[in-house]
């Protein structure tokens, strides 16, 4: 795949004294569903205007498929943004709404026969002759999507694309939003806050903070390897430990018990993460305690979630949460709250977060 | 009980401030209008004489005056067109003003306000006045443009219908900026980076989209300022020459000069109407289409 369709190098950007952006650079290859993932004030959306030509970068290039886009203006760019308040045209119907963009170049018959192709495609077909305040927040981000392909950009900007749509009708959404990105081979490049949305969406995401990229790759390899403490913390639960070598092993002081790692480590003393699904808890009497890669500990708080239970287990000075998936329909299955467990994990499943 | 007596006069408040400050002054005016003029004080009249007998004194003389001397419409075509010059150079002058004060920081846009306002902080009169200072033979621009070069003899900036223009513009500017401004201030500044991120420059994102949506602001601040410089007397007659007749000055002289109070009655109770109505009707078609088109 062409990992060079869109690429930004060095993108710098200051608000008078506080630095947003800090040279910045990522890859993006052609047709991924790309997300950008931060808290609020971590740049996200500066980036995503600075790729709109909304805002200038202070250095720094955006070369899309091949040109140089950084200092053309919003309307000489072939993308689109879709604005997370949509920015629909009040005074317009819906149907002006999804021509706006093509009105210039096209005839009325072919500007009526691309509206009717696009509005089949969302199947907002039956909205067309709607004002934009009788729709419903779903009805309005489909418009809102509609008016930017139908100018068949080479990339799609979306801020926060879901963020104004109820729970319920998010998650139906985000299917639909996948499945037309595929279908169109358009690049997406999106920016959320919620890690959920950036996981189920991305192909690859980026996690930023502070104006700075900390990780960009695969969700999976995002959840499950984590370079970095912030990272494992923003995306998922995490249990965090700190530990340190003494003899052979790491022992941790929190919990009293040694770790057995598979590799080595540069530092004497480093934290680890253990996610919460792939520590195995068991009742105390069917196992003997080991004295690595296990302790025993005392049932805190219980949520039964459905699928899983979400277990907070004592011990010593720390809290661990446990997710035990509930493979047993019995109700007596669940472990109650003040018991003694026998929490367990493989070698493998200890990811060293190093920086 | 009480309470619900008083939410009904609450309600009908404004209806009787029109009532004491509109209707019954107009109707007085209308009044004298249809009264028989004679030498005397009042200058006119009694509508009923009781004298032998009741008996309606009424004549429609004053109007039929009025209409029939070029006169007194010519005096009012020219006061029109006064008004449509002006109010088009101060939505001219206004928007782009308003525009910027609106989508300044927040800092800036209070500074600009006031300084819009500052004016109204001085006499009207006085300001008026500061401007024939201005503009007279020997006055400060005179003197910088003689000074620069630019003219070898004083330039005749005064007493003319353009220093009456640009007397007028100065003085109701504000009354356009603070309605527009009251608009545009609550105006989605993402509309115009959508526009322009489909494709549109500036110039036609203006015609597409902030001009149709800024609609209820330029009418408000355009009849703001068209109604009462139909009537302006005072900058007319102070910046203005003899070489065209307004309205405002037209109606003082009838009243004050020629003491005929039928015949200014009936000047100016035509003058409400044939700017009045016209409003009124305006105004009911362009709430019925904004309502249609929710802007």
């Amino acid at each position: 795949m062409d990992n060079n369709f869109l690429v930004i190098e060095n993108i710098s950007k200051s608000f008078g004294d506080t630095k947003v952006l800090e040279n910045i650079n990522l890859n993006i290859s052609k047709s991924e569903f790309f997300g950008l993932l931060g808290s609020s004030g971590s740049g996200k959306t500066t980036l995503l205007r600075i790729l709109g030509g909304f805002e200038k970068p202070d250095t720094g290039r955006v070369i899309l498929d091949g040109t140089d886009i950084t200092n053309l203006e919003p309307f000489e760019r072939p993308l689109n943004y879709m604005f997370q308040s949509y920015a629909l045209f009040p005074h317009l119907n819906v149907f002006n709404n999804l021509a706006f963009g093509i009105k210039e170049n096209f005839t009325q018959k072919e500007i009526e026969i691309n509206v009717r192709n696009i509005a089949k495609l969302l199947s907002i077909e039956h909205l067309l002759n709607r004002r934009i305040k009788q729709l419903s927040g779903g009805e309005q981000q489909r418009v809102a999507l509609g008016r930017c392909l139908i100018k068949k950009p080479k990339l799609l900007l979306l801020d926060e694309p879901l963020a104004a749509l109820d729970k319920k009708l998010r998650s139906k959404t985000q299917l639909e939003l996948t499945t037309l990105q595929k279908k169109l081979k358009i690049t997406f490049v999106f920016v959320t806050h919620d890690q959920e949305e950036a996981m189920s969406l991305s192909d690859r995401m980026a996690i930023m903070k502070n104006g700075l990229i900390l990780e960009c790759s695969s969700p999976e390899e995002i959840y499950e390897n984590p370079k970095s403490l912030y990272t494992a913390n923003f995306i998922g639960i995490a249990n965090i430990i700190e530990i340190y070598k003494k003899d052979e092993n790491f022992y941790s002081d929190d919990l009293g018990i040694n770790f057995k790692l598979n590799k080595e480590l540069k530092n004497t003393k480093t934290n680890i993460l253990l996610r919460p699904e792939k520590i195995k808890i068991q009742s105390i009497n069917n196992l003997k305690t080991s004295s690595f890669n296990s302790f025993s500990g005392e049932i805190l708080e219980k949520s039964y979630l459905g699928s899983f239970t979400r277990y907070e287990i004592k011990i010593k000075n720390m809290i661990i949460s446990v997710l035990d998936q509930n493979f047993n329909s019995s109700s007596n299955y669940n472990f109650p709250k003040g018991e003694k467990v026998i929490c367990s994990w493989e070698s493998e499943s200890i990811k060293v977060l190093e920086d | 009980m009480k309470n619900k007596l008083f939410e009904k006069y609450f309600v009908f408040s404004p209806y009787f401030w029109l009532v004491l400050f509109f209707f019954i002054p107009l109707a007085i005016i209308f009044k004298i209008s249809i009264s028989v003029s004679e030498w005397g004080m009042p200058p006119y009249q009694d509508i009923f004489l009781f004298d032998n007998g009741f008996k309606i004194n009424t004549t429609f003389e004053n109007y039929v005056y009025i209409f029939s001397d070029y006169y007194y419409i010519g005096s009012f075509v020219n006061s029109m067109i006064l008004a449509l010059i002006s109010t088009f150079f101060c939505l001219l002058i206004g928007f782009p003003l308003a525009f910027y004060i609106a989508t300044s920081n927040i800092r800036l846009r209070n500074i600009l306000l006031v300084l819009v306002v500052i004016p109204f902080w001085s006499s009207f009169l006085l300001r008026v006045y500061a401007w024939k200072i201005i503009l007279q033979n020997n006055g400060i621009l005179n003197v910088i443009l003689l000074n620069l070069g630019i003219t070898s003899e004083p330039l005749q900036l005064l007493y003319n219908q353009y220093a009456v223009i640009m007397g007028i513009v100065y003085t109701y500017l504000p009354l356009m900026i603070l309605p527009l401004y009251g608009y545009l201030n609550k105006f989605d500044l993402n509309l115009i980076e959508a526009s322009k991120d489909l494709g549109l420059n500036r110039i036609k994102t203006f015609f597409k989209v902030i001009l149709p949506l800024s609609i209820p602001g330029i009418v408000a601040g355009s009849l703001l300022v068209f109604i009462p410089v139909v009537g302006e007397f005072i900058i007319p007659e102070m910046l203005g020459g003899s070489d065209r007749l307004y309205y405002g000055k037209i109606l003082w002289e009838e009243f004050f000069v020629n003491r005929n109070w039928p015949g200014a009655s009936a000047l100016a109770f035509s003058g409400i109407i044939i700017l009045v109505l016209p409003i009124v009707i305006f105004q009911i078609l362009y709430s019925r289409w904004s309502q249609k088109n929710e802007i």
